[in-house]
Parts: structure tokens; sequence; C-alpha cells
């Protein structure tokens, strides 16, 4: 009894498809060069920078960027570069807390909505609804000035928003994968639902959601540095991006200001977003 | 007709089942949250409320009363049109939003404006450049817009237009110069949003076969956009832009900031700042039902502009061909 | 006029004399085809082909999928996706296609070139009319205002077979049937006069019955319009039924051309050889040997019938109204052999199977298995009868999980069914693999990384797992190519013989169930059009339905007219 064969065109698609998932694009390796420095900053600032964020010296105040002064100082003569690096930790931390609260808590709302149906969906889904409804931004606002003005309370109001996008995207998943056919194989096969559930739905469902929970990483830094732009986060003197980007905007003139905590926003992100393009491409 | 009467009415019961959800919602957020705010607003020395004015307050909102019924109360006048009256300046909410709501209005619709041409203009770019770089240049760009923070794009206006360039004054806010810009910084990470499902849907539908057909049939990529491309990806875009009502409305309390406009979004921060709540209340209940009115009216209309959708919602009895018809079932020829 | 002549009159070169045996070749070919190769970034997918379309002529480019033979088709009209490139020389009408402009090349496009695609429900845009495109294949020909455009539009729609013009001119493409949108696809293609038509595999995602028509459409129009035909298609009796000139591909390479009677009768590529005797309407008696056992059960009145299905009928809520899937249907198949459900889309084979399986309930009548009544019970109850009972998807891209292990896949049902310790279990699943013929290298893979034939093995793997009594499959090869389908018939046939399977077997392909079935139901709308032994009912159908099924399936060379 012969082997099956590949036929020459086969064998080449499958060697290719294992060559291809491994080799990681020049625009995606630098992605994730840049989040590992985001994320060194945020676990040992001490390391990257010698110069003191919180006090300066005041007769350096203004200094435009040069080779003692990576970013300038501020208006207290504080070096801006310092106060970047020390602020990564609570922005980045904050919208890693807001993703798992989106994840666990959506996920899990998702997945019971999708795989019982009926009132149980019907009762989530209005529920999910009501959370979509209120703009995140509004609903931050709301949460925080409850809570108390800090960063991680901002975090937890960006989480609750973030938990309606995830249900809804696991939900849709769940549905989809419970009608699958190999679904309906291992239900004839001897399959219980849990089993069902367990085994071949929640992986099948879940693959989709990494690169939704790392677009999302990158939305919630965006979020929460809106907060702190507003004054919602911790309050000065503490760096957050956002802050120093709200503090900057009143020193126009000196538009490092800006432009230094607004450049290192955008480059974290942007790596977040191309990270989570490559990751829903090589699906 | 039968199954498109059908959807809209369960679709309408849901949203009004939102709607008071979300109001709900809120309430509880405010009062049930540790803190209990209220009182601590009214007995904080600081804030200067005589006794008289506390009791008249608590007798007011009812905050003697147990939660459900000040849920109840609150509810009721909620969908009566009273929004409550404002902690600080003793004035009806309804008032006061109704005040900074134009101007609001107005950012809101330029910045829809906005980020509806320049979606188009960059779907349109990706689909009909000649050069490959170039269409590559523009499918990126949506991805670059959603990276950066909207009132960053907002500082970067002022300080290049007006203070480098000198177009617009700071001072004056609500020109109509500054105004575009606002709208611009506002417009931008939408029109992403928008761009991004544009792109994708014209990917997918130009994979379709039917596009390739439609060439074969000697029509340039101009003529395939617009003929055959926009429709099909620019239906589920209704529904879309729907969902971006949040965004624009989440923006525009930013934006406001940034640019120094007197809108709702300068109401909310005050009210931050002197933990206004029934204000916040109010805005947020505002802003979920405007939400899930606008999503409504796009659920209800999608399924008459899109023939594909119709079929499924029932409205049109499909008429199925039994047979096929043609040179007459069993004929030997 | 009458319409033919009046499409004829909008050309403005001479239509074929009547009754031309032999396409003309003084003129020069119609296309040469020199030196082609097609490479989507460093993937070369079409390698130097070459050959001739005589004017007047048919030539099909035959293979199975990977053979570049679709890619030929789009890189002529050069519809080819962005990251394709092709190099080498297209002449038609005194230029090298590949060398135009882009918009000189347009002007080709409808005008001389035709396209005729695969998939009728996903070529006509789904959001606008079939007038509304018709329209632009109107634009094609000069001088016509918009009142003789709609007229010549009708016209065509007429010519090609469909009994209502106007309503097919004002719906949308999703308000008609497969076999009708094909009709308006090839009039469209027809309409403007073009010289060659190229169409691109346009039966098969139709009817048996459908496809027959079709081509027939097709032929007729090439004749009294006198269109060159280029025909992809992998189904090499249709091939040779329609086709004059044969081009065999396999890799992107040509493995053999010349015209049908010689590459047909006497296949001189080893390639081309081994697609002929894979074909199944052209070697019915393939597996005369692995079918005897069968045979003889079947005769054999001591044979216990393993399945009884008696009077079953069920009905489905469809849109508010009431449609009968499956209506008083019976069959019964005696242990050890094959028994086939055939029909058409529609036809209530698929609910018939689910109804088996204890998937749905019947509204009335028994359904026996192994002595045992299935219907009527809950899943629970059914739990252990399941064991003899197992089921082949149609489509091995979507049946296996694709997060699991190809070992993980084959051992489920033993883990369900708690079988064994799991040293034992894992020894059956090795011998599974062994008995459907791959080794174990395969074991620790996933389906992705898998071909589609070989994922197919491993669900017959999977079912086999259990020791059934009885496999029901379910169109187990319609989604691959025909090498590989006879591969697979093999192995299910080599374990029917050593192990005493009863198979149900569901197919739309009669010349596959001549080859492995014993005994056959032929059922059209829900009810059975008629039963008995393969051979019989083939050979020598009583119905009529059953007669024209028989008569569709293409015959290659014996199916020529000329």
């Amino acid at each position: 009894m012969s082997v099956a064969g590949l036929t020459t065109a086969e064998a080449r698609e499958s060697a290719l498809d294992r060559i291809r998932s491994l080799r990681v694009p020049p625009g995606v390796a630098l992605s994730f060069a840049v989040i590992a420095v985001v994320i060194a900053w945020s676990l040992a600032p001490g390391l990257f920078t010698g110069q003191d964020p919180v006090n300066g010296v005041p007769a350096d105040k203004f200094l435009p960027p040069s080779a003692a002064h990576w970013f300038g100082t501020d208006q207290l003569g504080r070096d801006l570069f310092s106060r970047v690096v020390h602020g990564t930790a609570s922005s980045v931390s904050s919208a890693l807390i807001a993703v798992v609260i989106g994840v666990i808590v959506g996920g899990s709302i998702g997945l019971l909505a999708g795989f019982l149906g009926g009132w149980v969906d019907t009762v989530l889904a209005r529920l999910v609804d009501v959370l979509l409804a209120i703009p995140s931004f509004l609903l931050a606002v709301i949460v925080v000035s409850s809570l108390g003005f800090d960063t991680t309370n901002a975090a937890i109001a960006t989480g609750v928003s973030a938990v309606a996008v995830f249900a809804r995207v696991m939900r849709a998943e769940v549905i989809k994968t419970r009608r699958a056919v190999f679904v309906e194989a291992s239900f004839l096969q001897g399959g219980s639902h849990l089993h069902i559930l367990a085994r071949h739905v929640l992986p099948n469902a879940s693959r989709s959601l990494l690169a939704l929970a790392v677009l999302q990483f990158g939305l919630s830094i965006l979020v929460i540095a809106g907060l702190a732009f507003l004054g919602y986060g911790d309050p000065p003197p503490a760096s957050d991006w956002g802050l120093l980007i709200s503090t900057g905007k009143d020193y126009l003139k000196w538009p490092w200001l800006v432009y230094a905590p607004a450049l290192v926003t955008i480059a974290t992100v942007l790596s977040v977003n191309r990270i989570s393009r490559w990751l829903r491409k090589t699906d | 007709m039968n199954g498109y009467l059908g959807f809209a009415l369960r679709r309408l019961v849901q949203a009004v089942v939102v709607v008071l959800a979300a109001y709900v919602f809120t309430f509880v957020v405010v009062s049930v949250l540790p803190g209990d705010p209220v009182t601590n607003v009214l007995r904080n020395p600081e804030n200067g409320f005589s006794e008289d004015e506390i009791t008249r307050i608590v007798a007011y909102y009812g905050l003697d009363q147990p939660v459900h019924i000040q849920l109840w109360r609150s509810l009721s006048n909620f969908l009566t049109g009273d929004l409550g009256v404002s902690l600080r300046s003793n004035r009806p909410v309804a008032d006061m939003i109704g005040e900074v709501l134009a101007s609001t209005l107005v950012l809101a619709a330029a910045g829809l404006a906005v980020a509806i041409v320049l979606a188009l203009a960059i779907a349109y770019g990706t689909r009909v450049l000649p050069a490959r770089w170039g269409q590559g240049v523009l499918r990126s760009l949506p991805s670059l817009f959603l990276s950066v923070p909207n009132f960053v794009i907002g500082l970067v206006l002022i300080h290049v237009f007006a203070f480098q360039v000198g177009l617009f004054r700071v001072i004056d806010p609500e020109s109509v110069w500054a105004t575009l810009f606002a709208a611009i910084a506002l417009g931008i990470p939408v029109s992403a949003q928008i761009a991004e499902v544009l792109i994708t849907n014209l990917d997918h539908e130009s994979r379709q076969e039917f596009a390739a057909v439609a060439r074969s049939r000697g029509l340039s990529r101009a003529r395939l956009f617009a003929a055959h491309l926009l429709k099909p990806s620019s239906l589920p875009v209704v529904t879309v832009l729907a969902l971006t009502v949040g965004e624009l409305l989440g923006g525009s309390l930013i934006t406001e900031t940034v640019f120094g406009r007197t809108g709702v979004g300068s109401l909310v921060q005050r009210s931050v700042t002197t933990q206004d709540l029934p204000v916040l209340q109010a805005v947020v209940s505002l802003a979920a039902a405007v939400f899930v009115v606008v999503n409504l009216l796009a659920d209800l209309v999608y399924p008459l502009l899109d023939p594909r959708v119709r079929a499924v919602t029932g409205s049109t009895r499909r008429r199925r061909a039994v047979d096929d018809g043609s040179l007459g079932a069993g004929a030997a020829a | 006029m009458a319409p033919q002549d009046r499409l004829s009159a909008t050309l403005d070169r001479p239509a074929a004399p009547a009754g031309t045996p032999v396409p003309s070749t003084e003129a020069g070919p119609l296309v040469s085809v020199r030196g082609l190769s097609v490479a989507y970034d460093r993937r070369t997918v079409v390698d130097d082909v070459s050959f001739d379309l005589p004017r007047w002529g048919s030539l099909a480019l035959i293979g199975e999928s990977g053979s570049g033979k679709s890619t030929i088709a789009r890189a002529i009209l050069r519809l080819l996706p962005d990251t394709g490139r092709a190099t080498g020389e297209i002449r038609f009408g005194g230029d090298n296609l590949l060398a135009l402009s882009e918009r000189r090349f347009r002007s080709l496009r409808g005008r001389r070139l035709g396209f005729v695609p695969q998939d009728p429900g996903n070529s006509l845009n789904p959001v606008r009319t079939i007038g509304s495109q018709a329209r632009e294949a109107a634009r094609l020909v000069d001088g016509l205002d918009r009142a003789a455009a709609d007229e010549l539009i009708l016209d065509t729609f007429a010519r090609v077979g469909l009994d209502d013009p106007r309503r097919a001119y004002e719906s949308y493409p999703h308000q008609l049937s497969g076999g009708m949108l094909q009709r308006v696809l090839i009039g469209l293609a027809a309409l403007p006069g073009p010289d060659l038509l190229i169409a691109d595999e346009p039966t098969s995602a139709l009817d048996v019955t459908i496809q027959k028509r079709i081509l027939d459409l097709l032929s007729e129009l090439r004749e009294t319009l006198g269109i060159g035909l280029l025909l992809i298609t992998h189904d090499l009796a249709i091939a040779a039924e329609r086709a004059d000139l044969l081009v065999v591909l396999r890799g992107g390479r040509v493995q053999e051309t010349g015209d049908t009677r010689s590459v047909f009768g006497a296949p001189t590529s080893e390639y081309a050889r081994k697609l002929h005797a894979d074909v199944p309407s052209l070697n019915p008696d393939r597996y005369a040997g692995s079918r005897a056992a069968g045979l003889v059960r079947l005769t054999d009145p001591a044979t216990e019938p393993r399945i009884d299905v008696r009077s079953v009928t069920k009905s489905f809520t469809v849109d508010g109204s009431r449609l009968t899937a499956v209506d008083n249907v019976s069959f019964s198949v005696p242990t050890g052999t094959t028994h086939a459900l055939v029909g058409e889309s529609g036809s209530g084979k698929t609910t018939t199977i689910r109804l088996l399986l204890g998937l749905e309930q019947p509204d009335s009548g028994e359904i026996v298995v192994a002595g045992e009544r299935l219907d009527g019970r809950s899943h629970r109850s059914l739990r252990t009868a399941r064991r003899n009972l197992a089921l082949v998807y149609q489509n091995p891209y979507t049946s296996l999980d694709p997060t699991w292990r190809v070992d993980r896949l084959i051992c489920e049902p033993l883990d369900r069914y708690r079988v064994g310790t799991p040293a034992e279990r894992t020894a059956q699943v090795a011998r599974a693999l062994e008995a459907v013929g791959l080794d174990d290298t395969y074991a620790r893979r996933r389906p992705a990384r898998l071909s589609g034939g070989q994922r197919q093995r491993v669900a017959i793997a999977r079912a086999l797992v259990l020791r059934p009594g009885v496999i029901v499959l379910d169109e187990p090869t319609s989604a691959l190519d025909v090498s590989v389908q006879a591969d697979i018939v093999g192995v299910l046939l080599r374990l029917q013989a050593e192990l005493g399977l009863t198979y149900v077997f569901v197919s739309h392909d009669l010349a596959l169930v001549r080859q492995l079935a014993h005994s056959v139901t032929v059922m059209r709308r829900g009810r059975v059009v008629e039963s008995g032994p393969v051979d019989d009912v083939l050979e020598d159908p009583a119905e009529d339905y059953t007669r024209t099924l028989v008569e569709s399936v293409p015959a290659g060379l014996a199916g020529r007219s000329a």
C-alpha cells in the first residue's frame, strides 16, 4: 500500500508556509524592538537614565534637546528624557491592566453568550450594548470621578469599556465555531457539551483574540494618555506621557515639551499596531 | 414585508431597553461606588453649603430615600426631560447643556464630514493610483492616524498654523479657521477607522469573482471602483459610521479642551473638577441615548439599501427559480 | 430578424460556415501562446507553456488543482492578481498581448476576448441588477443607443435559453438559480461578438443535468457565431467531448498536447495515462475485483440487512413556508455492501443521512440499524448506537479541528468512549493510520500541513477507529482532485473487503457510483425516483429522470457529436 504522496506543488506549498511563518518582516522586527525598549523602560527606568525626573535644576529650564539632555528640559529644569522614561511604567502598565480586564471579563461574557444562547445571550448582549453605547471616554471620566484621580482607576475604566469590544468579538467567534463541521463531528463521536466547549470552541475562538488584544493595548495607551492629558491620571510630579503633553501645551514656545513625549507615544502605539496586523495576517 | 417589520420592532425594543439600562448603569456607577460622593461634596465645608441648602438638596434628590426610590424618581425625571439640577450652580442641567450643545454639534458634524471625505479619498487612492508604492503609502495612513492621540494632532495643528503660520488665533476658538482645524483634529482618527473598514471591504470585493468578470468586460480601474466596488464596500460602512458616533462624542471632549472651545466637553471638565455629578450623569446618559438612536436608525436603514441583507431579513420574497427554465424540462435536444 | 442573425449582424466578420467539421488553419492560429511563464513573487506557477488555438477551433486546458490552467486563462486576459508576473508571448490578432499597454489591451477585453467564469453565483455584483451589468457588455458594441442596447440584451438572454428575459434583466443575482446565472454570463460574454471565449471551468459549480445543457449552449454558440473556445477544465471526459485539441498540464508544465482523438485514445505521457485511468466515467469497471465480494453479498438472500430505512419523511419550515426535504423515502442496505444515494442539489440526500445518524428526527417512518430502532431517541440514548455509525464529511477542510494534531483527532472517539487503556488507544491510532496509508510521520502534524486527500484519509481513519459496522460517507471526494479521488476510493474498497464494512455513499457523481457501489437509490426533490442494484439502474433506467442523469454524464470521445 503506497503512502499518499504530495504533488510537487503541494510539497512546495507546505515548506514555504513553514518558512514564511518563521520569517518576520523587517517592519515587524523593528516594532518588536521598540516594544522591548518600552518594556525595559517600564521595568528598570534607572538603567536608562541617571537624571532625576522629579527634582530639577531651575536654572536649566527650557533647554532644547542636546547631548546632555536628549529631550531637553522642562519648565522646572528637569530632564525630559528622564521624565518620559520614568513615566513609561504607569503609562504602559495601566494599558496592560485595561486589556487584561477586557480580555478576561469580556472574553468570558462573550463565551457564555455565544455558547449558551437563549435568554443568557439576550441579557448579556444588552449589557454589552450598554457598555458600547457609553463613549469609552465619558465612561472613564465618570468612573474616575467616582473612584478618584489616579492612573490605576483610569486603567480600570478603560478596561470596562474594552469589555464590550472583546465580548462582541468572542461571541461572534464562538457562534461561528459552534456551527463548524468539526464541532458536529465531535458531537457525533461522543463529545459532551463541556468537552466541545473547552477543547474545540475555546481554542478556535480565541485565535483571533490575540491580535485584537494587542490592538486594544495600543488603543488603551491612547485613551489613558488622553485621560492623563485632561488631568484624570496621577497628579504631578508623575510623568505619564499624557500628563507631560498636557503640561507641554502651555509652553508651546518650547515645542519639544510636547513633541518628545508625543513621538514616544506614537512610536509605541504604531509598533503595537504593526505587530497586531502581522498577527492577524499570519493566522 | 413581514420579516422586516418584525426585525424593526425587535430592534426598537432592544434600543429602548439599552437606553434605560444605560441610565440605570450610570446612576449605579455614580451613587453606589464607594465614597458616596454626593454627600462628600455636600458635607465638604470647602464647598460652602449651608445646612438649609443641604437639607433642600437632599430632599430634592431624595437622597434620604432608599436607593431604588431614588433611581425611580431620577429615571422618570429623565424620561420627561428633567435632567436634574446642578449641585454647583443650582441651574437646571438641561439648560446648562442646551447652552453649550450647539458648539459641540457643529464641531462633531464638521469632524464627521472631514472624516468621511478623508476616508473616501484614501480608499479611492488605494484602488486607483497607478504606482504600487503610492497605494502602499496610502494603505499605511490609517494605521498611522490611529497611532496618534487626537490631542496631539490638535496641538500640532495649533503649533504650526496658529503660532507659526498665524492662520488663526487661539484667543478666538470659535472662528471659522479654528473650527476647521478643530474639525480636522477630531476627524483624522475617525477617518482612519472608516478608511480601514472601507479598504478591507474594497480588497474583499475586488477579489470577488465578479470584479474580475467585470474587468473582463473592459472596465478600467476607476470605472470598476465607482460602478462595482464602492457600493458593496460602503454599505457596511453605514453601520460602522453609526459606531463612530461614540468616538466623535468622546473625541470632541478632548478637542474642545485643546482648542479652548466652550462646548459640552468643557462643561464636563468643569463638572468633574467640581464633582457636579448630576451634570455628568445627564451628559453620559444623553450621549448613550444619541448613540443608541443613531445605531438604531443605521440598522433599520441598512437592509433597505443592501439587497443582499434584504433577502435575509425576508422583506423580499425569494423568487427562487424552481426549474432551470431553459430549453424545456426534459427536452432531449 | 431572428435573434441569432441579429447577433451575427452586429459582428463585423463572417460566421463560420455551417457544418465546418475541421477548424481552418489558413488564416493562421487565432491565439498562439509561446513560452508563457507566470510567477507569483518567487513562485513559478506556469512554466514555459506553448500551444496554438486555430481559428474557429476549440482547445481544452486540462489539469488538476495547481496545474496552472486557470492562471493561463487569466494571463491571456491580463487579469492576474497584482503579484503575478507573466513573461513570454501570447499572439492574438497580430499583437503580443503581454506587450500591449493596459489602455490598448483594455479595448480588446470583452470586445475580442470574452470570459465565462467558474462560479456563476459570485460572478455578478450582488448589489446591482443584472440588467445594469448587462449594459456594460452592451457598451462594447459601437453605435447602440440605450433602447437598442436593451433590445440586444433581451435578445441575447432569449438566445441563451432564459424564458423570461425581462425578469432576468430586472432581477438581482441572488434571485436566479446557478444555471440561469451561467446562461446570463455566457450571453454577456458572447454579446459583443468576441473572437475568442475563454471558459474557466464553466460547469463545475452546477448540477450534472444543468452542466450538459450549459455545455451544449456553449457548443451551439460556438458553431453559429464562429467563436473560438478555450476551455479550462479538470474533467477529462468533458474536455474530450467538447474540444478538438487537448493540452494536459501538471504543476505548470505541459505534459502532452495534440488533437483529442490521439491524446485521449492513445496518451503518450504517463501523467495523461494516469489521468485517463482515474476518471470514473471512462473506467467503470476499474474496481471490479474489489467490488465482487459485495455484489455476491447483495444477491445472496441470506445476507442480513444492516440498515433499514422505512417510509421516512421530514419537513422543515423555511421563511414561513413548509419544505418537505425527505418524502416517504425507503431503502435497505445488506451487510458488507455499498449503497449509494444519488441526486442533485435539493434532492434530500444530505437530509436523509442526517436522519440516519440521528442529527435530525424524522416526522414519520422508521430507521433501523443492526436491528435496533434509532428514530425518536434522545441524543444520550443514541450514544451507544453511535459507536457503530461513523460519518465522513464532504469537506476535509472543515471537518477537522485545525488546532488539534492528527493523532489526537483520530484518538478522539476512543477517548470519548473510554475504550481500553491509553497505551491501547495509541496502538489503535497507529493501526488506523496505517490502514488508510499514512505513515506515522503524519501523526504529529496539524491539518494545515496536510493536503485535501491526506485530510480525508485522516477523517476516514477517525471513522474507523471504533470499528463501526457502518460508515456513512457524504460526497467524500467531491472536493478532491480526480487522481486523489481514485486513491481514496481504492482505500475505501480495500477496507470494505478486509473489514466487511457497510457503506452508505452519498454522491452526485453517477460514474463514481457505478465504480464502487452495489445498490443505489436515486432521489429527486425529496422523493425516491428509482432504487435497485447499480448495474440494473444505471444501465437500463426505468425512469426518465434517471435516464437524463445517466445521459448527462460526460462520456469522452463517445459523447462527441461530430
